[in-house]
Formats: C-alpha cells, structure tokens, sequence
C-alpha cells in the first residue's frame, strides 16, 4: 500500500513538471496554485513573445545557434514548431534586434526552468491552495 | 481574419533597434519579468498587494544595480582605453 502511495506521489510530480514545461504555469494551476500559475503564465509567455516580436521568429534557430535554443526550448515544448519553420534559415536576422531577441527568449526558457522545478518542489511537499487559505485566514 | 494576419506577420520581421544608449532601456521590461517570475515563486501565499510591493522594490533593486554596473563598467572601459 505505502509503495503504490510513494509512486502515486512521484507520478504526480512528473506529471506537474511535464505540464509546467508543456504550458509554462499549468504546473501550478494543477496543483491548485491558481493565481501563481496564472501570474507566471503571463509573465514567462509575454517574455518568450517580446523576445520574437524584437526578433522576429528568426531568433529561434535549431541549426546556427544551438545553445540559445535549448534555452528557448525550456519555454515550453511547442517552441520545436517555430523551430521547425526557421530551420530552412527563411529567417535570418543580424545585429541588435537578433541579440535582444534571443536574451528574451532564453530568459522566459530559464524563469519557466525556475517555475518548473518550484512546482514540482510544491507538489511535492503537497503545498496548494490550501495552505493558502489558512495562512490568508491568520492574516 | 486581416487583423490576425498582420499581428502574426509582425513576428516574421524583426523590429529596428538603434545603436544609441536607448537601446538599453530594453533590459526593463525584462527585468520587470525577472522580478515578477522570481516573487511569484518565493512567496509563500500570494496576496496581490503585497506581491506587487515586493515585486517594485526587486524590481527597482535590480535596475539600479544595473545602471551602476553599467556606469561602472563604462568608466572602466573609458580607462583601459584612454
């Protein structure tokens, strides 16, 4: 019984990491964590936009700059799509706006890692909504 | 239908970014992110006036510290290369 509990718990962490990482904030919304979540969704999403509005989507760049995209990429999964459309180097985009462009893009993909692992450290010390509530009540 | 066009087109081009000290004003908007982000995980329980509070003072903690290191490094550039 105290096996099937343990691995209950570790299921649930991956699935908050995998949905973290699917939808930056869904980690958290999951574990009842709803305005938190909703906070770094916005946050960690309007980022990762500002950095391809400034740069176009040229900035995410699988063949030329590697490393930047593996940042990008802990943004969320589905920038692999974006990635697959600039591979052809359709895109190509040089000087400042290529820099800010992928800072933006790398930071939103390092704050959502922070998220990330922040709720997967809650789901598993099976802190949420109602921790909240009592401590709002002591208030 | 025309709308959504054009706002998904403005991703395909980058925009102009000028070699002027303004330029660096862009790191504000991602600090602000940083700052947000970051509280948004420390804090215990979030209460919304107090998470914008907290998330104010980091958020002007990190820009002057910023601008210091970059007048900092600004004048150590001015000497290496005077």
């Amino acid at each position: 019984m105290a096996k099937r509990s343990d691995m209950d718990h570790s299921l649930l962490i991956v699935v908050v990491a995998i949905l973290a990482w699917l939808i930056p904030g869904a980690g958290h919304i999951f574990i009842k964590e709803r305005k938190r979540g909703i906070i770094i969704f916005a946050a960690v999403t309007l980022t990762f936009l500002a950095g391809i509005y400034i740069g176009s989507i040229g900035v995410i760049d699988p063949v030329n700059s590697r490393p930047w995209y593996f940042g990008q990429m802990l943004t969320s999964p589905l920038v692999a799509i974006i990635g697959s459309a600039t591979k052809s180097g359709d895109y190509i985009v040089y000087a400042r706006p290529h820099d800010y462009g992928q800072i933006y893009t790398a930071v939103a993909g390092g704050l959502n890692l922070l998220c990330i692992l922040n709720a997967m450290y809650m789901a598993h010390s099976g802190r949420g909504q109602l921790i909240g509530e009592e401590e709002e009540e002591d208030v | 239908m025309y709308n959504m066009v054009t706002i998904l087109a403005s991703f395909t081009a980058p925009i102009h970014i000028g070699t002027n000290p303004t330029a660096m004003l862009w790191m504000f908007p991602l600090l602000a992110s940083v700052a947000i982000v970051y509280k948004a995980t420390r804090m215990r329980v979030i209460f919304p006036l107090r998470f914008a509070k907290e998330v104010i003072i980091l958020f002007a903690t990190m820009s002057i510290l910023m601008i210091l290191a970059g007048i900092g490094l600004y004048f150590l550039v001015t000497i290496l290369t005077s």
